[in-house]
């Protein structure tokens, strides 16, 4: 059953359309990850969905529920994390969770969220004492305090170091096996790769892709490289045995490198042409396509900026 | 009801944190006391002072950073994702900020009039000021806190206004030691305006209308004015 249903969603801003035509919906249980670069409308799309943001065209329905109009009963059910929220510097962790557990009428009991979340040594610290991670779990346990059916958490990891992130990783994998759907948006290939079952890539405003991670590398048709050596005093000219291939895209050499790239499965043919020809080589190495590369493929452009 | 509670015990635990709220606490009833070694028996000048600068330390500077904050960290717009109506936290705040100001006058008018001597006010007459007067400078903080950008700006707009809304009302000497064209343009002014009501209440007069009636426009048109440009992100 889809949890969230997003039905031609559009938004602007003065001229400036922010969203257009957006489409999708998020199936009960998985972890639907919102992808793209600053400005692509990801917390546009999020905010409409909570119900901050009045659309100005197309339908959400979350839970069945129009987050417009039944704002009311919809927050009863979903968790949020927002980007760019504190909490006051002298709040505690106990009372932010206590205060946050009297907002529902249905609340999971903090001091298990408290224990689950590694905040037990901090109950009684005040906001503005937390380290990063620290303060990022104390906005996950916030945004399951009222025992949501979805969460939805925006840019979790920004500004997290690396250990900091895979940690939190692990966390939402929690959040999700206890059976809450999560919306994640993110700019972080690696983070919605590990985590997200599948992705709406959003791009100026729009949804240019919707797949598991997977199937958005299979089907982006993505350029990838391949490298081996060539023997020592192998005479084998490289670009005219390998350059006409299916799939090949370019062949380069430097000494006895040689590096390949192109789509689809113009690996399995290179390495299929050298068999052939009986022209030994070591070091051969395919590279893995990431979910970076099909990003560039689908958008033109990189998001790592 | 049970979040309302809720809020208001947590709200009131973080005003007891905040330095601020303890200054405007302190700072009327330390020039008081200070002063208070020279005021004679039956004094009517100094506590109508050391009021108003009490209600504008709470109104003007306390009141407007607390709620800027609250918007800059966007603890408002966190709130609008609960069930709970950011509405309400901005409610309790006020009420809190108006209990900080009755208790700040409280103290200064049990220790000017029980320790010190000084002449107590016409009970109507002085509440009739003290609450047009709290209205009014309420109602700038408020307007403070819609128009600053964050809570360092309304910080610093509250202080800014502070200082020559208090030399102008009178709150830095007496006015009697004053140029009279000052003391005239300051009873337009909100610190003015306060003091010279709560001044006509503690010597037993009829309260003038010109004081009341200029704390009413500050108090209407701030407030709508506020309450128009407020902005919850």
């Amino acid at each position: 059953m889809a949890i969230i249903e997003v039905t031609e969603l559009g938004k602007r801003y003065g001229t400036q359309a922010v969203l257009d035509r957006v489409s999708f919906s998020v199936e009960e249980g998985e972890v639907f990850g919102i992808l793209g670069p600053n400005g692509a409308g990801k917390t546009t799309t999020v905010e409409c969905v909570e119900g901050l943001r009045r659309p100005d065209s197309g339908s959400v329905r979350v839970l069945g529920l129009d987050p417009f109009r039944q704002g009311a009963e919809l927050r009863e059910h979903i968790g949020v994390q927002l980007q760019h929220t504190h909490l006051p510097e002298n709040l505690k962790v106990w009372e932010a969770l206590d205060l946050y557990a009297s907002f529902y009428d249905r609340p999971r009991d903090w001091r298990a969220l408290l224990e689950q979340w590694g905040l037990a040594d901090k109950r009684d610290a005040r906001f503005a004492k937390l380290s990063g991670g620290q303060k990022q779990r104390l906005f996950i346990a916030l945004a399951l305090v009222g025992d949501p059916k979805v969460a939805f958490l925006d840019e979790l990891t920004t500004g997290l170091d690396p250990q900091a992130r895979r940690a939190t990783w692990e966390l939402v994998k929690r959040v999700r096996a206890e059976g809450v759907t999560v919306v994640l948006v993110s700019h972080f290939m690696d983070e919605v790769e590990e985590l997200c079952d599948r992705v709406a890539v959003l791009d100026r405003g729009g949804v240019v892709a919707l797949d598991s991670p997977a199937g958005l590398i299979d089907g982006a048709d993505a350029e990838y490289r391949m490298s081996f050596r060539l023997m020592a005093g192998d005479a084998t000219d490289p670009s005219r045995l390998l350059g006409d291939l299916d799939g090949v895209a370019s062949v380069s050499r430097t000494g006895d490198l040689v590096a390949v790239a192109g789509r689809g499965e113009f690996a399995t043919t290179v390495t299929a042409a050298l068999a052939r020809e009986g022209v030994p080589v070591r070091d051969l190495r395919i590279d893995k396509r990431t979910l970076d590369d099909a990003y560039i493929a689908l958008t033109g452009r990189s998001l790592q900026v | 009801m049970r979040t309302l509670a809720k809020l208001t015990t947590v709200e009131t635990k973080l005003l007891v944190r905040e330095p601020g709220a303890v200054f405007a606490l302190a700072i009327p009833l330390f020039i008081l006391v200070v002063f208070g070694s020279a005021i004679t028996e039956g004094d009517t000048v100094l506590l109508p002072m050391a009021v108003t600068m009490a209600i504008g330390l709470v109104g003007l500077y306390l009141l407007p950073t607390t709620l800027a904050t609250y918007r800059e960290r966007g603890i408002l717009r966190r709130l609008s994702v609960t069930p709970v109506r950011p509405a309400n936290l901005l409610t309790v705040q006020l009420l809190l900020q108006l209990a900080l100001a009755v208790l700040a006058v409280a103290l200064l008018l049990a220790i000017g009039i029980g320790l010190l001597g000084a002449r107590a006010p016409g009970p109507l007459e002085f509440l009739t000021a003290a609450l047009l007067g709290t209205a009014a400078v309420f109602s700038i903080g408020l307007l403070i806190a819609a128009l600053a950008p964050n809570g360092r700006s309304a910080n610093g707009l509250g202080v800014l206004l502070f200082f020559p809304l208090a030399y102008l009302g009178g709150l830095m000497q007496p006015a009697d030691r004053m140029p009279d064209i000052l003391v005239l343009v300051g009873g337009y002014t909100p610190f003015g305006a306060l003091r010279q009501g709560l001044h006509d209440a503690w010597i037993g007069a009829a309260l003038a209308p010109a004081p009341l009636v200029t704390l009413a426009v500050y108090a209407v048109v701030g407030g709508l004015v506020a309450a128009r440009s407020f902005r919850w992100e």
